[in-house]
């Protein structure tokens, strides 16, 4: 049994103090590193049936079994594959995978090697935004200690070929955390996303298949090699399998990133682990993962936060990340606030996107400001009906998302901030 | 000929129309009350900005409302926003045209900034080679640059839809100003001016 | 209507060399009298009230011109007040004109228009700018045309200042930016306009206007001017010695009235086609409703041949959806002939515009017009003129091409059906040299002014007065601004219109300016309430019918 099976349920693997090493690749041989990676090259053909029995999904936010995208790029013939890490992490609301590569950057990099093994992946590619100093300091210094160590020969022999170990920043912008926007600004180009298909698995970067993991992703996989598939189903809930870090912020008494199993309720990550409400002030609403899903209300409080049950919800789990916000929170402000984000965030290609988030903005500060009319929220709603689908990449979507769904539970508030016509005197 | 009715969806409302009207005619017809974003109805002074998603298709377009036609289907919404914030620069200030291409990136330092997306070509309702233009005039080509934008109706839709706030139709006017003012000298103008400043005509009534 | 349908016709056009004229039999002045909508029975009243009491004046615009206001005292109540020292009144190229050359003057300008800065007729226009620039021509030449154009009624100082004013203000024009056509060598290409004696008209291939609207345009916001945008004019204001003192404003995106005190006002705000008078079509503009004529004529302003309208003979009659848009005459300088549905040339087409128009009327009255759908028209027979100049459109009237190519017309193949469309008012508020009204502090520059045209205008005679009279009205308007400030500034003038109306027991729930075509429905949109007499007239009537049934 592992040791672990006693203690608390919140940080029990990638936050756990034996993953929480830093950048210190001897700490991190010496409490659970390693011995994934020794499995996976033992026998390296049956990782992916594993990855496949543990059920392990995409924790960038898409929730895609990850499986799957594995065994198109194994599947692809034998040449140059390009595993990219994706750490390009800019979303309002999403902290963890900083915390990761900050804290732990050896698991992150061992499970890319386990990717590479599985795969035959030979260039590997950590994606990180260029913000986050700390964590691309701690990659580097995390990387030359894996190229200095015994276990990496031992990778390349395998694969067959040299295993390049690459650390990059990426564009900074947050659409080049977009699968395809990644590959153009790996390839050295500005981060635009382009349709699907071709895949990435087929063709990525410079045409060669291209696997594309979130940093959340990769950091499970040591572990998940480590102690198995049924330990792996055992840490989360309501037959969900493995932990989620979520990133928790607003108005809650302790925000931070909490590693707790998926599946875990909004009540219990906000009560339990978060504190409680601010001053406390009632529940309004929950932003998830990104913000670019639709709002959860006290309603949800009692979802688990899983990716299945939250989409029951009409939502979805995102990132993790859940921002928090109480009674007391004008609604059309912060939704303003992050259609202005996704309208400065949005890359040009696709006019709709572009204009689109532009003209909600800024409808939504007019009516935020107190000169919003009745025709405004009109246009709102249409815009809100004809835009979706209408880009190349999902950005567009999820800007409608949020506005649609607060304007779904907060309409009366919408309602209440639009110009009154004057009062007159006869 | 026959009428053919279609029914769309202009501004959220149902509309029932003839399909021989645009979008503006077919809004009025079904009794809907619309002055902003009207103009000229001619497809010249670009007000009548408007979304365009047509029936089957994932495609939302940028066009003019009195030059579509109203389609089963379709549905609009008027894009009626203030003028976007300027760029500020007096032709007169310019003292010698040799300067001209160096204080063009004081006065659009964001032209250099531009990275290519072609959005400004997609959404520009008159199908000008925007991005392009907007290259020429950083290079200096500001008569070739302006010769793109001949027919652009200043209409903002590529400035509202530029991710790096690039304002791509007063690039284009400010190439087309410049090379009328430092470049065109009529003589048959001159001599005329001339002519009537050393009083050779005057009118008998 | 008699004639021969569209598909028919069609089918027996064909390309052909230049054809002979077929003989008039009617002399021009019984043409005119016979079939030019001025003098159409019925269509013109005399005025009741006001500084023209007494005058015909065509009867839609009588009805607008004595209406009652929209607003009283209380609609001003806890409005915004603003002051300026120069109100421009209009956003096409004479407001635009006026308020670059009061800004250069270093006063305060503000400038209001109805919608969005530069939406004018001016934007419109296609043909050119008239100036005697040619060895072959002079300002005698230009001033005896426009004088026989507009039948020898024109101001003759006025036209003096006009014709001898031409090639300076193209030189304004190049050095705000504006580009016209010239040669290899450099020199302006001219195109000789309806009804003149010589080429005269300077332009930018169909699009003159648009060239010029966008370089003004950006003028405007490259100097010191305020401009409020979407912001119509319901009535100017008055101070206590009967002065112009300001206006109000309705401010459209904010649903509220605002109100600017002004030292001078200039009234630059157009024409008159969307009032559709003898319910023709209009090349006109969106906003061009008249309300500057009401405006200033409540204020006591004289205005001058109210009866007379200009209606161009080359308006799009099909397809139906671009009825009334018009044709530039630059296609009948380039030499296109006009041809009745059995292909027979029956105008001269480089007469003058009533001429050309009432003489297509003529044909179409008399059955030998194209049926369509929604009206009638005759060829404009474009093919033929593709044939002798091959080219000549996608050089020179591009705009022409991609609109026919909207209306899957293509004008290289397919001969465009034309009826005269309302185009130009004539007349408008009477002014002196420097643009003034008799009402002092009123001026008035561009369509909106009178005494010009007399009662025809000659093509590119528009583009030349506006930028003419809107410079020397803000010279003179920055150069005399009234020391003494705003004393008692209201809307007092009203009452006198209102006692006057009242007293010949004349219905006063027509409230005016129109601000908007019917059918834009302006007045029963609720997102304009409080602008809004007639749903507030509602919400009133309601409040007291509750009143009276408890």
């Amino acid at each position: 049994m592992p040791e672990y099976e006693n203690s608390s349920v919140l940080n029990q693997v990638l936050l756990h103090p034996n993953s929480v090493v830093g950048a210190d690749l001897t700490a991190w041989l010496a409490t659970w590193g390693g011995q994934g990676l020794r499995s996976a090259l033992a026998a390296p053909e049956s990782i992916i049936d594993r990855v496949r029995e543990a059920q392990l999904r995409g924790l960038g936010g898409s929730g895609f079994p990850t499986h799957i995208k594995w065994q198109a790029v194994a599947n692809e013939a034998e040449g140059d594959k390009y595993l990219i890490g994706n750490g390009n992490e800019d979303e309002p609301g999403t902290f963890k995978d900083r915390m990761l590569l900050e804290l732990s950057p050896h698991q992150v990099i061992e499970g890319a090697l386990i990717a590479a093994l599985a795969t035959g992946i030979n260039h590997v590619i950590f994606y990180i935004n260029p913000h986050l100093q700390r964590a691309m300091t701690a990659m580097q210094q995390a990387v030359a200690q894996w190229l200095e160590s015994s276990l990496y020969p031992e990778v390349c022999r395998v694969v067959g070929r040299t295993v390049e170990l690459q650390v990059m920043p990426s564009s900074g912008y947050y659409v080049g955390g977009e699968e395809t926007a990644a590959i153009a600004s790996v390839e050295g180009s500005f981060p635009f996303p382009r349709g699907k298909p071709p895949f990435p698995a087929q063709s990525g970067v410079h045409g060669k298949p291209t696997l594309i993991n979130n940093i959340e992703t990769l950091a499970n996989l040591s572990h998940l090699l480590r102690n198995g598939v049924a330990w792996f189903h055992s840490l989360g809930r309501g037959g969900n399998s493995g932990t989620k870090v979520y990133s928790l912020s607003g108005d809650v008494l302790n925000p931070g990133v909490y590693e707790l199993p998926m599946g875990i309720t909004l009540n219990e990550l906000i009560f339990s682990y978060g504190g409680g409400m601010l001053v406390g002030k009632k529940l309004k609403a929950v932003f998830t993962g990104g913000p670019s899903n639709t709002i959860l209300t006290k309603n949800d409080l009692d979802v688990s936060l899983d990716f299945d049950s939250v989409r029951q919800r009409h939502s979805s789990l995102g990132t993790g990340a859940m921002i928090v916000v109480s009674e007391g929170t004008g609604i059309v402000k912060r939704v303003a606030e992050y259609v202005r984000f996704f309208a400065d965030a949005s890359c040009g290609q696709c006019p709709p996107c572009k204009s689109g988030t532009y003209y909600l903005s800024m409808l939504l500060d007019k009516i935020d400001t107190g000169h919003g009319r009745r025709v405004d929220l009109d246009a709102i709603t249409n815009l809100c009906e004809m835009l979706p689908g209408s880009g190349r990449c999902h950005l567009i979507d999820g800007a409608v998302k949020v506005v649609d769904s607060s304007l779904y539970h907060f309409k009366s508030e919408y309602e209440q901030a639009l110009r009154q016509p004057r009062a007159r005197v006869v | 000929m026959v009428k053919k009715m279609v029914s769309a969806k202009i501004n959220g409302h149902a509309v029932t129309a003839p399909d021989s009207m645009n979008i503006i005619q077919a809004y009025w017809h079904a009794g809907f009350p619309r002055i902003s974003g009207v103009g000229c109805l001619e497809g010249v002074c670009g007000s009548c900005r408007v979304m365009v998603r047509r029936v089957d298709s994932g495609k939302v377009t940028a066009e003019l409302a009195c030059q579509t036609m109203i389609e089963e289907g379709m549905q609009v919404q008027f894009l009626s926003f203030q003028t976007p914030k300027q760029h500020t620069y007096r032709l007169a200030d310019f003292k010698n045209s040799w300067d001209v291409q160096s204080q063009f990136f004081d006065i659009f330092p964001e032209v250099s900034h531009c990275r290519h997306c072609g959005g400004c070509d997609v959404v520009c309702p008159k199908d000008i080679d925007v991005e392009n233009g907007v290259g020429l005039a950083a290079m200096g080509r500001f008569r070739e640059a302006g010769e793109l934008f001949v027919e652009c109706v200043m209409c903002n839709l590529c400035k509202s839809g530029c991710p790096e706030q690039i304002a791509p139709n007063q690039v284009g006017l400010f190439a087309r100003r410049v090379t009328a003012y430092f470049h065109i000298r009529p003589s048959n103008l001159i001599n005329r001016l001339e002519a009537i400043r050393r009083g050779e005509f005057r009118i008998t009534r | 209507m008699a004639g021969i349908p569209y598909t028919e016709a069609l089918s027996r056009y064909q390309i052909a060399a230049p054809r002979p004229l077929r003989d008039s039999s009617l002399a021009v002045a019984d043409l005119l009298e016979q079939f030019h909508p001025d003098y159409l029975k019925n269509s013109t009243v005399e005025l009741k009230v006001g500084a023209n009491k007494g005058d015909r004046c065509h009867r839609d615009l009588a009805r607008i011109l004595q209406s009652d206001s929209r607003i009283d005292d209380l609609a001003l109540a806890g409005v915004e007040v603003l002051e300026t020292d120069v109100l421009v009144i209009g956003g096409g190229g004479a407001g635009c004109t006026a308020a670059i050359t009061a800004a250069e003057q270093g006063v305060e300008v503000m400038l209001a228009t109805k919608l969005k800065l530069g939406d004018s007729n001016t934007v419109m226009a296609e043909g050119g700018i008239q100036a005697s620039i040619e060895p072959s021509d002079t300002p005698q030449m230009h001033y005896d045309d426009t004088l026989r154009a507009g039948h020898h009624l024109s101001d003759k100082a006025l036209v003096e200042l006009l014709a001898m004013s031409g090639p300076e203000v193209v030189r304004w024009l190049i050095q705000q930016g504006m580009q016209f056509e010239v040669n290899k060598y450099g020199d302006l290409l001219t195109r000789k306009p309806g009804g003149a004696s010589a080429p005269r008209v300077v332009y930018y291939r169909d699009y003159t206007g648009l060239e010029m609207m966008r370089v003004l345009r950006e003028s405007v916001r490259n100097c010191k001017v305020v401009v409020r945008e979407f912001s119509p004019v319901v009535d100017l204001l008055s101070d206590e010695s009967g002065h112009c003192a300001g206006a109000v404003l309705s401010n459209l995106s904010m649903d509220a009235y605002t109100v600017v005190r002004a030292r001078q006002v200039i009234l630059a705000s157009g024409g008159i086609g969307r009032l559709h008078l003898n319910q023709f079509p209009t090349s006109n503009h969106f906003g061009a409703t008249g309300d500057g004529l009401v405006l200033a004529y409540r204020l006591g302003a004289k205005l001058r041949d109210l009866d007379s309208f200009q209606y161009h003979p080359t308006g799009m009659a099909y397809p139906c959806h671009m009825m009334g848009s018009l044709i530039t005459e630059g296609v009948r300088s380039a030499g296109v002939q006009i041809l009745n549905a059995l292909g027979e040339r029956f105008v001269e087409e480089l007469n003058p515009r009533d001429h050309v128009a009432a003489a297509i009327i003529r044909e179409c009255a008399e059955g030998r017009g194209v049926l369509t759908e929604k009206g009638v028209g005759v060829w404009l027979d474009t093919p033929t003129l593709e044939r002798q100049q091959p080219g000549i459109f996608e050089r020179r009237f591009p705009k022409l091409v991609q609109r026919g190519k909207q209306g899957s017309v293509d004008p290289r193949q397919i001969p465009m059906l034309i009826y005269p469309t309302l185009h130009y008012q004539n007349g408008g508020v009477v002014i002196d040299v420097n643009g003034q009204s008799t009402v002092p502090g009123l001026y008035c520059v561009g369509e909106v002014s009178g005494g010009i045209h007399g009662r025809n205008r000659l093509m590119g005679n528009a583009l030349l007065e506006l930028v003419v009279f809107g410079r020397r009205a803000a010279l003179h308007a920055a150069a005399n601004l009234r020391r003494s400030g705003y004393h008692r500034v209201s809307l007092e003038h009203l009452s006198n219109m209102r006692r006057e109306l009242m007293r010949l027991g004349e219905d006063m729930t027509y409230k005016g300016p129109q601000l908007f075509p019917d059918y834009a429905n302006f007045d029963n949109d609720p997102d304009y309430r409080d602008l809004n007499y007639r749903i507030i007239l509602g919400e009133l009537g309601a409040r007291i019918r509750k009143l009276v049934s408890t």
